[in-house]
């Protein structure tokens, strides 16, 4: 909870804060092995992580991509080689963010036809799974490729059942903090899967 | 964002075209809706309303107020409603929008149309009547919310008590039994891309439709109705939704029980 | 305040016009995640105020002006609706003194918000009085301050509040609406649990060092009591689950 005490002195831990010698978690989340997860939270845009985006706006030296974030992600026309229209969708790595948390991607490529989903991006590890288990999982009944951007954007491609999919997806993200999810997802798309 | 609703139009028009949803409905399947009748004590009437994620409060409130000029003799009825900033992070806060103005008047006719309050019944004396309230509070936005306001403001009128009225003056608290309600007015909207025509459309949906269709009946008349949006309707949609109105309105008119 | 020749007798052999202690406060139920848009949000039922909170943030800050470079802004609004009184229907749109309350409900919030997380954004948050039977703003306060755990929003603490009035003569926490009208002071305080730190605080009437005192001691104590509301609420939402979120209102 935020304000609860996570450790009797100073450290350095994410998500916590140190005050008089004592650290104190900030956010509603799990501790354990020295580290806070939190539960819920807004997507904190670093470098490397990769995300699902939609173009929101065509530039003349590149693209303003809607990141399901307060910031604005621009893609540079030099960092690839395809031309987008507004409302392609694409999947991009964060090239580079500073503090005035500007966001700018590169290596992108453009999704084939499909649709959005919007979760919270806490959630996001666990809709990928270990290994992209869930999303293979979710692959393997329902014909549909799940694409999930850390940014909490996840894009369903494919001519599959696209709604299994998100209801999977939803069932995942509400669920993504209990034991057993794995073989629950798995019961529950072997159960509603058509022939 | 403009991209976004671009994404919606293509992709909708994907399934719409092929009879299909995007939450696997039928084209004139309604989302799960609950209905909470007489939750609050201090209107006195009042009701939340949800069809899928969408969610509406509607509260009642007699005062004594004047008539209007031109009907001296009926009482006042009053309807409006509020998009709340914290219903949709497409509300912004300002003057009643567009839209609360036109969700307001579009419930309202169909309640009025209808005749379903005698509002002769509610004059009190010489510049003296009561006027009824219905506020429809917008808490959660997910698309169709004249239907979800619609039905929490007939299920608030439902639940509603008559106050007493003692010497010109409203004695809050206290009751003198139902406020009458000749009949239940129920609207269904149809959401319209390109020809195909779907019931209740949901924000997705709504994003990339051409346009919107209300309509109000009672079991057997048309008493409201509202186009809304840039496409158009054809008399033939017109005269196949009437009809698919009707027979949906039974199970909303169950909903609302007694 | 109410009408000096229609006061009732408010404490009277240890027991107030409700029958509660000078100790107790009003039954109170929180539920977490009840809207489906809001980022989080929160319902709360204490006494038979109903209030509804929701935040949306942090997302781009509307307008530009307004943005700060180095933090999130942290917006307030705080409204009653039409509904939402016991006597005449009231207009629609917060008036003087829902503005105000708007303005130190955020000025709380802005003591534990750790905004500088997320610099150029606006972290909203909304309330709503469905009904209200005295204390709405302590109320406001503990539900915003869930709807704000339930959305991920960083703080150093989870802020609880509570009023404190004195009636006849004695000190008594929450005040119901009789003895929000009669009572001789009215002191709504919120604080910061972890520090005992005061981020809310106002007061009318008058009071002596010892009741001032003694007032803070009794808000002090309930919003302890407060805060284990708040954190089963919150918990609940990770133990039973719900994909769609509905208002139930009892």
């Amino acid at each position: 909870m935020p304000g609860e005490m996570v450790a009797d002195r100073p450290e350095r831990i994410s998500y916590a804060y140190v005050d008089k010698g004592k650290t104190y978690s900030t956010v509603v989340g799990l501790f354990s092995e020295g580290k806070l997860v939190p539960l819920e939270g807004p997507y904190e845009p670093l470098p490397d992580d990769f995300i699902v985006g939609i173009v929101s706006e065509v530039r003349f030296s590149g693209y303003s991509v809607d990141t399901n974030s307060a910031y604005a992600a621009f893609l540079s026309s030099r960092e690839i080689r395809e031309r987008y229209e507004m409302g392609d969708a694409i999947f991009a790595r964060i090239t580079k963010t500073d503090e005035t948390r500007s966001i700018e991607l590169g290596d992108a490529k453009k999704l084939p036809e499909g649709r959005l989903v919007r979760v919270s991006a806490v959630k996001i590890p666990r809709i990928i799974g270990k290994k992209n288990s869930m999303v293979d999982m979710i692959r393997a009944n329902t014909g549909c490729e799940v694409i999930a951007g850390r940014n909490g954007y996840v894009w369903i491609a494919g001519k599959g059942d696209s709604n299994l999919a998100e209801k999977a997806i939803r069932m995942i993200e509400a669920q993504a903090h209990t034991h057993g999810l794995t073989d629950r997802v798995a019961a529950y798309l072997k159960s509603q899967k058509k022939a | 964002m403009e991209s976004i609703n671009e994404i919606k139009r293509d992709t909708l028009s994907a399934l719409i075209s092929q009879g299909q949803r995007g939450d696997g409905r039928g084209m004139f399947d309604y989302r799960a809706i609950n209905v909470q009748g007489g939750i609050l004590q201090n209107p006195e009437g009042s009701a939340l309303v949800s069809i899928g994620k969408s969610q509406v409060m509607a509260g009642i409130k007699f005062d004594v107020a004047k008539p209007f000029p031109d009907r001296p003799k009926e009482g006042v009825l009053s309807t409006s409603a509020e998009l709340l900033p914290l219903a949709s992070h497409l509300f912004e806060l300002g003057p009643p929008s567009d839209e609360s103005i036109e969700l307001a008047r579009v419930v309202d006719r169909g309640i009025r149309s209808a005749n379903i309050i005698d509002l002769g019944s509610f004059f009190i004396d010489d510049e003296k009547v009561l006027a009824v309230y219905i506020d429809l509070f917008i808490l959660d936005h997910d698309g169709n919310l004249i239907d979800t306001a619609a039905l929490a403001a007939m299920g608030a009128l439902l639940s509603a008590r008559m106050p007493k009225v003692e010497e010109g003056k409203i004695i809050r608290g206290e009751f003198t039994g139902k406020v009458p309600i000749k009949e239940k007015v129920v609207t269904c909207t149809f959401g319209k891309l390109g020809d195909k025509a779907f019931l209740d459309p949901s924000l997705d949906e709504e994003k990339g439709m051409d346009c919107r269709l209300t309509l109000a009946t009672t079991p057997d008349h048309l008493c409201a109705a509202q186009k809304g949006g840039w496409g158009a309707v054809s008399e033939k949609d017109l005269m196949e939704l009437f009809d698919i109105s009707l027979e949906k309105g039974k199970a909303l008119r169950a909903l609302l029980g007694d | 305040m109410g009408n000096p020749a229609e006061k009732p007798a408010l404490f009277a052999n240890g027991r107030r016009v409700d029958g509660r202690g000078v100790e107790d406060v009003r039954p109170l139920k929180i539920v977490a995640r009840v809207l489906n848009d809001a980022e989080g949000s929160a319902y709360i039922e204490w006494g038979k105020n109903r209030i509804l909170a929701g935040v949306y943030g942090p997302r781009e800050c509307i307008p530009r002006h307004d943005q700060s470079l180095y933090r999130a802004v942290v917006k307030c609004r705080y409204n009653m609706a039409p509904f939402s009184g016991a006597e005449e229907h009231g207009r629609s749109g917060p008036n003087r003194r829902s503005k105000e309350i708007s303005k130190v409900i955020k000025e709380a919030f802005e003591n534990v918000i750790i905004s500088e997380n997320f610099p150029k954004t606006e972290i909203s948050i909304f309330v709503e009085v469905l009904q209200s039977d005295g204390g709405t703003r302590c109320a406001a306060v503990t539900a915003a301050a869930v709807a704000l755990a339930d959305a991920g929003i960083p703080m150093k603490d989870l802020i609880s509040a509570v009023a404190v009035c004195k009636i006849d003569g004695t000190m008594a926490v929450d005040p119901g609406k009789e003895e929000d009208n009669f009572g001789e002071s009215d002191m709504p305080i919120a604080f910061s649990p972890r520090t005992g730190e005061v981020l809310l605080f106002q007061m009318d009437g008058n009071l002596s060092r010892e009741e001032l005192s003694r007032g803070l001691e009794l808000a002090r104590n309930a919003a302890a009591k407060i805060r284990e509301v708040q954190v089963e609420a919150i918990k609940k939402v990770y133990d039973e689950p719900k994909e769609d979120r509905f208002l139930l209102i009892g």
